[in-house]
Parts: C-alpha cells; structure tokens; sequence
C-alpha cells in the first residue's frame, strides 16, 4: 500500500496547483504578519487611552501634562492616540489665545479643527491593514478552489487516458486538490475572526477619542469664558 | 509608560510580527507532518477459514488451464499440418525429373567413393593390430594402479550423492511449505467467494436437485466483478437467472485485494462456478 502523507502530495502536485499553494502559504503568512501587528498596535492604544485618562483626570495643571508630553518627545518615546489629540488641541489653543486680535470663538474653532486632524490622523494609524485582512478573508477561499478545481481537472484529464477507471487513479489527485482548499480556508478564517474582532476594537478606541476630545473642547470652552 | 509592550511596539512592531507569524506556521507545518508519520496505516486482514466446504461452488482454475493448454496445442499442430499441405502442390512436374537425374549421378559418385575407402581401411586395419598389441601391455599397468583409486573415489562418491540427495529432501520441502501457503490463500479466497454468493442466492421456486448452471467470472485485482457470463445452462432460464443475479449482487469481492498479483492472477482473474443446489427436498 502506497502511504500517502499531505506533504508528499503537496510536492507531488502539479505546477498550476503547486502555484496556488505558494500563493495561498504567503497570504497567510502576511496574514499572520498583520494579525500580530495590529494585535500589539491596538493594544498599546488602548492601555494608552487607560493611562492618558488617568493622568487626564487626576486634577494635574493642564500645561503641566503639555510639559511632560514634551519631555517624552525629547527622550524619543513614542505619543500615541489620544495623548496627541490632546497636544495637538492645547498648542493650538494656547498659540491662538497668546494673539490678543483672535476672537474667543475663533480660538475654540482653531482648537478644535486641530483636534480634529489628529484624531482622523490617529484612526488612519490604527484602522491600517485592516482591509488587507478583509480580502485575505474573503478571497482566499476562492483561491483554493480556484487551485482545486484545476487539480480535479488535470485528475480527470488523467482518468480519461485510463483504460481501467479506478479510485486508485483520481484519489491522488483529488486529495492533492483538496489540499488547496483547506490551505485557502485556514488562511481566511483567522483573517476573518481578526478582521471582525479589530475592527469592533478600533470602533470602541476611536469612540473614546471623540468623547475625550468632545469633553476637552468643554474644558477649554470654560477656561476661555471664564477670564 | 515605560513598559515592555511599548518597547515591543517601537518600529510599530513589525519585526516581532513577521517573527510570530513564520514561527506560527512552522509550527503548523510540524505538527501537521509529525502527525502523519505517527499514524499507523490500517491494514484489513484476509479472515482464513479453518474448515472450507465446497457444497454448491466449485472451483478448479487448474483443470481449466490444462484444458485450454492443451486446446493450444492442437491448434497449432493443425496449423502446421495445413501449411506443409499447402507447400506440397507447387512443385512443378520439370523439378521433379531434375530431382530425380541429381539423385541417380549422387548414387554414382557414392559407390565409387565406397570403394576407395575400403582398400585405405585394409591397410589401416593392420597397422592398428600392432598398435594394440603395445598398448594392451601398457594398460595392463595402469588398470592396476587405477582399481586402487577407484576404490577410494567411489566412497567420495556415496557420500556425495548422500549430500546432494539430503540438499534436495531441503529444497523439495521448503517447495511444498510455499505451494500450501499459496494453496491455502486460494482455498481462503474462494471459500471467501462462495460464502458471499452463497448469502445472496435466492433460488427460484423452479429450482430441483440436480440442476446445475456453470457461470465464468472475470474479475479484476480490486475484486470487482468484471462480467459473468453462464457457459453451461441448467436449462432453466430463471435458475440462470437466478446464479447470475447472485454474483452480481455479492460483487465486489474487496477482500481479494489484498492477495499477491501473481497468485490473483493465476487462480482468480477468471473463475468458474458451479451452481447446484443439493440440499432441496425434491
């Protein structure tokens, strides 16, 4: 009895299958890649967004927080999310209330348009490769089929040449287009339970975002009607 | 702020990404492989009954390649008998004579030649009587001196043939050991094959003792039943019928894969099968 292993198939196949499982093996380890990666980015963002509130909230002297911002910068460590909507509000919002022309609501609208590009630029930052891993997931299942229907093909296209039809003859060859299949389908599924799970995270960081530079826009609002 | 993971997310964490997901499908491919080669491949095994009954099949592949053999053989001898006839006419009357006119001219030069060669023998036949003389002198000496050795090379002799005699009891032995493994295989094979029609039989109400159709399978190494076809008929036609429908129904014999090529192919690649049914009350 010949003993048929998954890797001699693979080695065994034929070219046009062999390239499908090339190209299925380098989605999913770019797959990988980005899974990881978004997994630590998305992370450090939100125990940033935990650690900036604390700080936020605990009652320190707003320009104080600017400072220590700054120091960070100097020490070449890295500002992420929410910190740098806050930064990029507060420099606005001092540089404009220092102009003694400036209207007041003038000042608010240059702080908070500010605001506003850091934080679209903070949620391109953490939406990135998200779509990549949604069409890892949705095409690399066509992929293996597209590898096995080529093999069941060439199988057939063998089988007709037989004099004696028998399992022994298409087996090999079904089993090796199979094998395309499965490949396609472990590449897409955990693109696609990665893909539904950062996206739903990236919806709740970015959410914290607005609702903290919504409540910043009241603080400074207070500050600059209240002199 | 200073901890590990911010580290780790330094260049946004693309290195320690591809690193994870290279080892990460690694893994996979070794688990996937080690697996395989751990897994124990299923054998089926051929069942060998102890006690075979041949109570309504029988089979004798042997008897019927004897026979087709020896079918063979008269062919051919006829073939070759028809060409030599064929040849016979051509000969044309004019050969003949000259066949003829050679044969009287060899005859001739023949007699002629005999004669020479008597008086050469004459003289021959003297020089030799002396020869001889001489010679039986000298073997004299020799058959002496030879009866000696000759005792003794014909001991080694005896123990010889003993050696060889003994050697080939060996062989003949180890000889039979082989054909009834291979007897037993066929027997299991066939017993096999028996029991299965046997199950599906169903035997049509017109079935009497006596009755007998003989059916000729071919099958092939997968067991699977390439035709059957009735090459004696018990004269009647749902009792054929009946035979027929049962090898159809009990095929295919799986179980005969697993038998060697060669031994499939001497016994079972075609097979006869006798249906008989003898345990009916009338």
């Amino acid at each position: 009895m010949n003993e048929l292993s998954p890797l001699q198939l693979i080695l065994n196949a034929s070219p046009a299958v062999q390239f499908v499982m090339l190209i299925l093996l380098l989605l999913s380890v770019v797959s990988w890649v980005m899974i990881t990666q978004r997994w630590l980015v998305l992370s450090a963002a939100k125990k940033g967004v935990q650690n900036f509130e604390h700080r936020f909230w605990s009652g320190m002297d707003l320009s104080q927080l600017y400072k220590e911002g700054t120091e960070m910068q100097r020490e070449n460590m890295q500002i992420v999310g929410m910190e740098n909507i806050f930064r990029a509000g507060f420099k606005e919002f001092m540089r404009l209330r220092r102009q003694v022309s400036v209207h007041r609501d003038a000042v608010m609208e240059g702080a908070q348009r500010a605001m506003r590009v850091a934080y679209s630029r903070e949620e391109e930052k953490l939406e990135k490769h998200l779509p990549f891993l949604a069409t890892v997931g949705s095409v690399s299942p066509y992929i293996g089929l597209f590898g096995t229907v080529i093999g069941i093909m060439n199988s057939f296209i063998g089988l007709a040449n037989q004099a004696q039809a028998t399992l022994q003859v298409v087996a090999p060859g079904i089993a090796e287009a199979l094998i395309a299949t499965a490949m396609g389908l472990f590449a897409a599924i955990p693109a696609v339970v990665a893909y539904n799970k950062y996206s739903a995270n990236v919806d709740s960081i970015t959410g914290s975002y607005i609702t903290f530079s919504d409540e910043f826009s009241s603080i400074l609002h207070r500050q600059i009607h209240s002199d | 702020m200073h901890n590990t993971l911010d580290n780790v997310v330094i260049y946004n964490g693309y290195p320690v990404s591809i690193v994870a997901a290279v080892s990460f499908h690694c893994m996979v491919l070794t688990a996937l492989v080690y697996f395989q080669a751990n897994r124990a491949p299923q054998v089926l095994n051929l069942v060998q009954p102890t006690v075979v009954k041949a109570l309504l099949i029988d089979v004798n592949p042997q008897v019927r390649n004897a026979q087709n053999l020896e079918r063979q053989r008269l062919e051919r001898l006829d073939q070759q008998r028809q060409t030599r006839e064929e040849e016979l006419p051509r000969e044309s009357e004019a050969e003949r004579e000259l066949e003829r006119e050679r044969a009287a001219a060899e005859e001739r030069a023949r007699q002629q030649a005999q004669e020479r060669q008597r008086q050469v023998d004459v003289d021959a036949l003297r020089q030799q009587q002396q020869a001889d003389a001489e010679r039986q002198a000298r073997l004299e000496a020799e058959r002496v001196r030879q009866e000696q050795t000759r005792a003794q090379e014909e001991q080694a002799r005896l123990r010889q043939i003993d050696e060889a005699r003994e050697q080939e009891r060996q062989r003949q032995q180890a000889a039979q050991e082989l054909a009834i493994t291979e007897f037993e295989l066929v027997q299991s094979g066939t017993a096999l094959i028996q029991q299965l029609v046997q199950e599906t039989w169903s035997r049509p109400p017109s079935a009497r003792n006596g009755m007998r159709a003989i059916l000729q399978i071919r099958m092939l190494p997968t067991g699977e039943l390439v035709s059957a076809t009735i090459t004696e008929s018990s004269g009647d036609a749902a009792f054929d019928r009946s035979a027929e429908n049962a090898v159809y129904r009990a095929a295919p014999f799986r179980e005969l894969q697993t038998l060697p090529i060669n031994l499939f192919n001497r016994n079972f690649r075609t097979l006869s099968l006798i249906f008989q049914p003898e345990d009916l009350l009338f």
